[in-house]
């Protein structure tokens, strides 16, 4: 799994003709019906589509939690369908982060320790380095002074914040996040969305994120949609300076407002 | 610590009933079972100790002369009725030189050297069969405690004396200091006179044997040279079958151990031992089945969690390693609280005197508190095995679903 082979201008994915069908039985149902688009390096891509169209199963198999049908599916260069299970569960932890829906966070532990908790329990430890990095995160998503809060502490908005942090925790290339406001209320999904949009701007880490809203999908620089099992549209935005300028400041005022709030 | 452990830790502490009642269910088993092996261990202990105690660790006999078989020369099997030789008195005639290497044996606490012999003792009409043990005066008591049995009269062995069982002494109603009439089965005739009577408290010695000097045995049963058995007391019973052996291999003699003397008291050590286990086979079937299940709820409960692990991409064996340090958790602290309060309990028990008098044969020392530890921490790790296992092949997309 060697990723010093991987040149600069390669995609963060490569999806080509991506099929899955489900069989129960002898009931065959094909969820996913040769879905191709690639992601690059640095891009926020919002996937849309309503429910039953696949979205959720093509992030399951994006994440390596299951395999598809046929096609190919490259990460990083790698062709992931020829990984051993084992070798999948390394990839999945070193380079891919989750956020979902419902934060999923592990109510026993604290905010600093669910952040830690991918790199501890591969490395086996908590490393002085996970801490520090754990710290940082949550820093940064504004939960400074809730870090040993158990999670069940935590408001809604501030455990789907900590589910950020743990995303970001081991560095991923890529973030997949599946409906990660459709269980906040307006005010928290705004922050949580902006959050994601300043941090994906500042550590260049590629997020395709999967929702209903319109408005954060307009935010995303680029909007996949799919229905029926395909993708039927990837518009590119605009490319017009202005808009993320604009964009950049709104992110910065709901930051702002977000610190406000948290103290 | 191992960050397995520090979450198989705050697994148990979060759910804090749940895990005492599995540690206190494991503790319990663990009692049971070191109080049941204190139990059969003690009692055991008490009843080869009772037996020990008044009777030879090893018996060194003359040895039974084998008839003589030549081998016939065309090597064909001749049927032969063939019969030991009784023309010999059977008697350690050497008994000099044994008894002085023997006695300076290492682990080797008291020798009897002794003549042994029947005979019938009567007085008026009454005649009653009689076993008479021929002793060194000073070595009395070196197997038997005869001198602390004595209810009446005094251990002394005069020439002219004999020390009888209480049963005996009623039967024939004879007190301390009467002559009785002695006839022994070597045709020899004496009158001795009753220095002591004793009390064994089994009635079947008490009313057979007879205790009379070394010497006056040797005239009664006609052996001026030989002895009939040499009698040892060991430090350490349990060497006894080793030190038969070693001096059958240098003596020749037929030497026995006093477990091979005594067949039902082994019978009925086997008996106990392997009711015993029975019981702790049931008390680690306990922890097993308890722990198991409880730890499969366990996991049940777990299973968004465990797939919320899985998805960001923690092995397998992470899972496996944290619902097994559970287990093991559970079945150390269990056994160890347990072993305590089993030590703790077979101490109280041990400590109450019964209505007659005696002490509970029950040995708190002989909890095989080390079997008990492993036997049910390993219980606990195989019982956890299963739940962990399943737990570690939860499908990360069906348990976040849920």
């Amino acid at each position: 799994m060697s990723t010093s082979t991987m040149k600069m201008n390669q995609p963060v994915l490569d999806v080509q003709n991506l099929r899955k069908v489900f069989i129960d039985k002898d009931f065959e149902t094909p969820v996913l019906k040769g879905v191709t688009f690639t992601l690059e390096r640095g891009e926020m891509v919002a996937l849309l589509g309503p429910s039953g169209s696949g979205k959720s199963t093509l992030l399951t198999i994006l994440g390596t939690l299951m395999r598809p049908t046929s096609g190919s599916l490259q990460m990083l260069g790698e062709d992931l369908t020829r990984f051993s299970p084992d070798a999948l569960t390394e990839f999945r932890n070193r380079k891919i982060g989750f956020i979902f829906q419902y934060h999923h966070l592990l109510p026993d532990f604290t905010a600093l320790e669910n952040v830690m908790f991918p790199h501890a329990g591969r490395v086996g430890r908590e490393t002085a380095y996970a801490r520090e990095r754990a710290s940082m995160l949550l820093d940064r998503v504004g939960l400074r002074d809730r870090m040993h809060y158990r999670a069940t502490r935590l408001s809604g908005g501030q455990k789907q914040r900590v589910a950020v942090a743990r995303a970001l925790m081991n560095e991923p290339a890529l973030i997949l996040a599946d409906e990660p406001t459709g269980n906040l209320d307006r005010e928290n999904a705004d922050q949580v969305f902006a959050l994601m949009t300043e941090i994906q701007r500042e550590t260049g880490t590629t997020f395709l994120i999967s929702t209903h809203d319109r408005e954060m999908a307009e935010r995303c620089g680029r909007r996949i949609h799919m229905r029926g099992g395909v993708v039927v549209s990837q518009a590119r935005e605009s490319g017009i300076p202005a808009l993320r300028v604009i964009d950049k400041t709104v992110a910065r005022l709901e930051t702002a407002q977000l610190r406000d709030a948290g103290r | 610590m191992r960050f397995e452990l520090k979450v198989a830790l705050r697994y148990l502490l979060s759910n804090r009933v749940q895990s005492a009642l599995l540690i206190g269910g494991v503790a319990i088993a663990v009692t049971v079972f070191t109080f049941n092996a204190a139990l059969i261990n003690g009692l055991a202990e008490f009843q080869i100790q009772r037996v020990v105690g008044s009777s030879a660790h090893v018996i060194i006999e003359p040895a039974k002369p084998t008839p003589a078989r030549l081998k016939s020369a065309d090597g064909a099997e001749r049927l032969t009725a063939t019969q030991r030789s009784l023309d010999r008195r059977a008697q350690i005639k050497q008994w000099r030189t044994i008894a002085d290497s023997v006695e300076n044996l290492p682990g080797v606490t008291a020798m009897s050297l002794n003549i042994l012999g029947t005979g019938l003792v009567s007085r008026g009409q009454m005649t009653m069969p009689i076993t008479l043990k021929g002793v060194e005066p000073s070595r009395l008591s070196a197997i038997a405690p005869v001198n602390d049995s004595i209810i009446a009269g005094e251990p002394r062995l005069g020439l002219n004396d004999v020390l009888i069982g209480r049963k005996l002494a009623t039967d024939l109603g004879l007190g301390v200091g009467q002559p009785v009439f002695v006839q022994s089965d070597q045709g020899r005739e004496r009158t001795l006179t009753v220095r002591g009577i004793y009390t064994t408290g089994v009635d079947s010695l008490d009313a057979r044997l007879g205790y009379v000097n070394l010497e006056t045995a040797r005239v009664l049963f006609d052996l001026p040279e030989g002895l009939s058995e040499i009698e040892l007391k060991l430090e350490n019973i349990y060497a006894a079958r080793d030190l038969a052996r070693q001096i059958a291999n240098g003596t020749g003699l037929e030497v026995s151990a006093w477990m091979d003397k005594n067949q039902r008291l082994r019978e009925a050590l086997e008996g106990q031992g392997s009711s015993g286990s029975i019981i702790k086979m049931f008390t680690l079937i306990t922890i097993v089945v308890g722990v198991a299940s409880a730890l499969l709820l366990t996991t049940m409960r777990r299973r968004p969690e465990i797939g919320i692990m899985r998805s960001f991409g923690l092995s397998e064996r992470f899972v496996l390693s944290v619902f097994m340090l559970q287990g093991a958790l559970i079945g150390i602290i269990g056994s160890v609280i347990g072993c305590l309060a089993g030590f703790g309990f077979s101490t109280l028990v041990a400590g109450i005197t019964t209505s007659s008098g005696g002490r509970l044969p029950v040995e708190p020392a002989l909890g095989q508190y080390q079997s008990a530890l492993l036997l049910a921490a390993a219980a606990s790790i195989i019982a956890a095995f299963w739940p962990a296992r399943s737990a570690s092949r939860i499908d990360p997309v069906e348990a976040i679903s849920q």
